[in-house]
Order: C-alpha cells, then structure tokens, then sequence
C-alpha cells in the first residue's frame, strides 16, 4: 500500500472520533480519490469489526459456562424437591381432580408455596470459579455456593462480606441462610440489602416474601408480592402468580 | 432502596434504564445478572410460542443478551420507553423470525456464524470473510495486554481515563499511547498473517 504514517494515524484519528470538520472531509475526499488510502481504511474497519467480533464470541462463551450453572442448579433443586416423572403425571392428574373441588375454597400452604417457589439464586457474580487453592475466602465461598455446599457458603460469604461488604455476596448469604432454613438471618440479610444498596431490590423482596412465606407470616409476604407484582420487573409475573395462589 | 407506594412506575422505569447504566459502565458481571434475570421466563415463552426445543431456546436467549448488550456498548440504546422483558422479547423474536426466513424451515442455529453475519451486515459494505478470520488470528496473537485495552476502546467505548485506570497506566495520554502501539501491532500481525496465507494460495496454484 502506498501510504504513509501520516495516513495511517488519520484513519486511527477518524476511527477514535478524534477529527475536526476539517480531518473529516479530508478523510472523506480521500475515501473517493486515493485507492490506496480507501484500502487502508477499510483494513482498520475490518480490525475493529474483528475485534467487537471476538469480544462477542468471548461473552458468548462466558454465558454458556452460566447457562451450564444455572442448568445444574435448576436440576438440583427440581430433584430435591420433585420425585421421577411418572408420578409427578399422575400427581398431577388426581392433584387436578383434587384441585378442581378445593381451588377457590382454601388457601394454599405457605409453607409447600414456599418449597414450590424458591430456587436459590445463582451466583451471577463470578460463575465457573476456578484456581480455588490461590482463591480468597470470597471465591472459596461463591465455589461452594456453586456445588450446593451451603453450610461452608453460609460461613464464608458472611466473613467476606464483613471484610468486603458488597451487595452481590449478601444476597447469596441470603439465599445459602434460606436454604439452610436459617429464615431470621435470610430476613436480616435481604432487609440490610434493601436498607443499604439499590442494586439488588426486586431480588432482595422477592426472597424476603419468600422468608416471610416460610415462616407463615402470609400477609407481610402478600405486601411485598403485591409490591413486585405491580412492577414491570423480570419478578412480577411470578410473584403476581404467587400472591393469587396466597389468596 | 423502598419507595412509597405511588413510585412504582416510576421505581420500575428506572430499574430499566439503572440496567442499561449499569452495562454501559459495566462489564460482564452486570451482563450475568441480566442473563439470570430474565432466563426463566424468555425460555418458557420462547419454547412455547414457537414450539422450538429447550436447547435450541436457550442459544436464541443467550444471541438475546448479546445484542442487548451490543446495542447498548455501541451507544444505540440509551433509554427504554418499554421494559427490559419487552425489549429482550422483541430481539428474540426478530433473530428466530429472520433466521427461519433465512433458512426457509427451523433448524437450530449456529450461534458463532449468526454473529459474524450479524456484525458483517450490519456494516454497509460487504467484508471479504477471508480476510476477517484473518484479522481474528492476528487478534490471537496480539496477547491479552493488548488486546484487553483495545477491546475496551473499541468495543465497550472505555474512555482513556477509565481504561487508564482499570488497566493501571500512569494517566489517560499514556493509556492513549499503549493503544496507537496495540494498534500499530495488530495492524502489522494482521498484514503477515495476510501474506502467509496468500503465499499458500499462490502454492497451491
């Protein structure tokens, strides 16, 4: 290519929005005159496009090492709680029958909503935590959330967050406190989420109706869902769902 | 923080757009989060809506999450006037549509070809795809220090100074300096790489 530095560090100048008018019709009489010029623009075009390319294909796979997470979580809490799929159907065929007499009479038990609707939330934080041995309490304990170890997560996330508060770690202290049945600290730790950070409310309310579910508490556990249900967030239809079946 | 019970709307409309701040000055970690959110529900409505399988609904998804966060990296979203369900729906549904129009039938999609498609068309002229695989394995050989820092100019539109200080260059006109020499770099990589494989073709003949 028959082009200079100088030509080079225009096209770099045009591409980083780093020319006055006078740079920019420069460029673009060049683009219409001057072959060369025009295929070294298109040779920076071309890096760039790749590198936005590769950094989607980076994410891409950042989401698919997530997506391989959140399938196992949502496999582990299905077969905590769900037995083999024959009996599930045929649950399902005289609960219809049984749920046609009783639907609108009698309210559903909080406790079996409860179990019905809490999924831990998954560590969207930093998901495929590696290198443990080197990790810090902080990734020994995310590490641990992921392998459904909730005890040593429990332990870990409170100490991290009382060296390093942030509101991602306390909401899965949280969520690792509810698992575990530990209904009183989930609640201290979802209601210091709402009190002391913006980030995470709708998720903090909804695992805090979630507590109040638990422990039966049903009308400060219909407030919240009334709340998020009325919202345009990702939870409302779900806790719409939930405050009717309250009901 | 809790409103009171009037600011619902307007709580929720700022969520959204606390979202969209949130991926513009943030990086992956806020890109899980949004994946997590919204996952759930975008699959069961996928799947049903277009009776496509489990899997196949989950690679739309996470093609979904992508634009979204293009759109809002490269400054074309800036403000919802919908929800953020809404406006992930909407590009779930535009990518199955065009693909099935494409292809002329469903078949599963191949998630690294849908990209660099839609990043070629998206540009007015068309590349030479040659040429562009090329550029990526110059990309390889840059290594990370460089590549992290013109990626996060080019791409997720750091300012100098945020890069500087993310990166831990001595200020914002040294950061810029690195850069013009990444630059330099990958420009020099992509033309030997170029040649390489032009001198194999000519072999072949």
């Amino acid at each position: 290519m028959c082009t200079d530095k100088n030509d080079v560090t225009l096209v770099e100048r045009y591409f980083d929005a780093d020319l006055d008018d006078v740079g920019m019709q420069d460029v673009n009489s060049r683009l219409e005159a001057d072959g060369a010029f025009k295929a070294l623009f298109e040779q920076e075009q071309l890096l760039i496009q790749a590198i936005r390319y590769h950094d989607q294909r980076d994410k891409l796979h950042y989401l698919k090492t997530m997506e391989g997470h959140l399938s196992k979580n949502v496999h582990k809490a299905s077969s905590r709680s769900l037995r083999p799929w024959h009996y599930l159907v045929a649950a399902t065929v005289i609960g219809a029958l049984v749920v046609a007499f009783v639907w609108l009479s009698v309210p559903e038990d909080p406790n079996k909503l409860f179990q019905a609707y809490f999924t831990p939330y998954p560590n969207a934080f930093e998901p495929g935590v590696r290198n443990i041995h080197k990790g810090t309490q902080r990734l020994l304990a995310l590490h641990a959330y992921e392998l459904g170890d909730y005890e040593t997560a429990a332990r870990g996330l409170k100490q991290a967050y009382n060296d390093h508060p942030e509101p991602g770690v306390l909401l899965l202290l949280g969520n690792a406190n509810l698992t575990l049945g530990y209904v009183q600290e989930a609640e201290e730790n979802f209601n210091t989420l709402i009190k002391n950070y913006d980030d995470l409310d709708p998720q903090a309310k909804w695992y805090l109706s979630l507590c109040y579910l638990k422990r039966g508490d049903v009308d400060r556990a219909k407030n919240i869902l009334k709340e998020l249900s009325e919202t345009e967030i990702s939870y409302a239809s779900k806790a719409k769902e939930l405050f009717e079946r309250i009901n | 923080m809790g409103l009171p019970d009037g600011c619902f709307y307007i709580n929720a409309t700022m969520i959204q757009n606390e979202i969209i701040k949130k991926i513009r000055f943030g990086g992956q970690t806020e890109l899980g989060l949004v994946y997590a959110e919204y996952r759930e529900e975008f699959l069961r409505w996928i799947t049903k809506a277009y009776h496509c399988s489990d899997d196949d609904g989950k690679d739309i998804y996470q093609l979904t999450i992508l634009i979204f966060y293009d759109n809002i990296k490269q400054g074309k979203l800036e403000t919802l006037v919908s929800s953020v369900k809404t406006y992930l729906f909407g590009i779930g549904k535009n990518i199955l549509k065009e693909h099935i129009r494409k292809e002329k039938r469903y078949t599963p999609i191949h998630q690294e070809k849908w990209l660099k498609e839609y990043l070629v068309e998206e540009q007015t002229q068309i590349r030479d795809e040659h040429a562009f695989d090329v550029a990526g394995v110059a990309l390889a050989k840059l290594g990370s220090p460089c590549r992290r820092l013109i990626e996060m100019f080019y791409y997720e539109k750091k300012s100098m100074s945020e890069i500087s200080e993310a990166l831990q260059f001595k200020n914002p006109e040294t950061a810029k300096n690195q850069k013009c020499k990444c630059m330099a770099r990958l420009r020099k990589l992509f033309e030997e790489e170029l040649s390489k494989t032009q001198n194999v073709i000519n072999h072949v003949y």
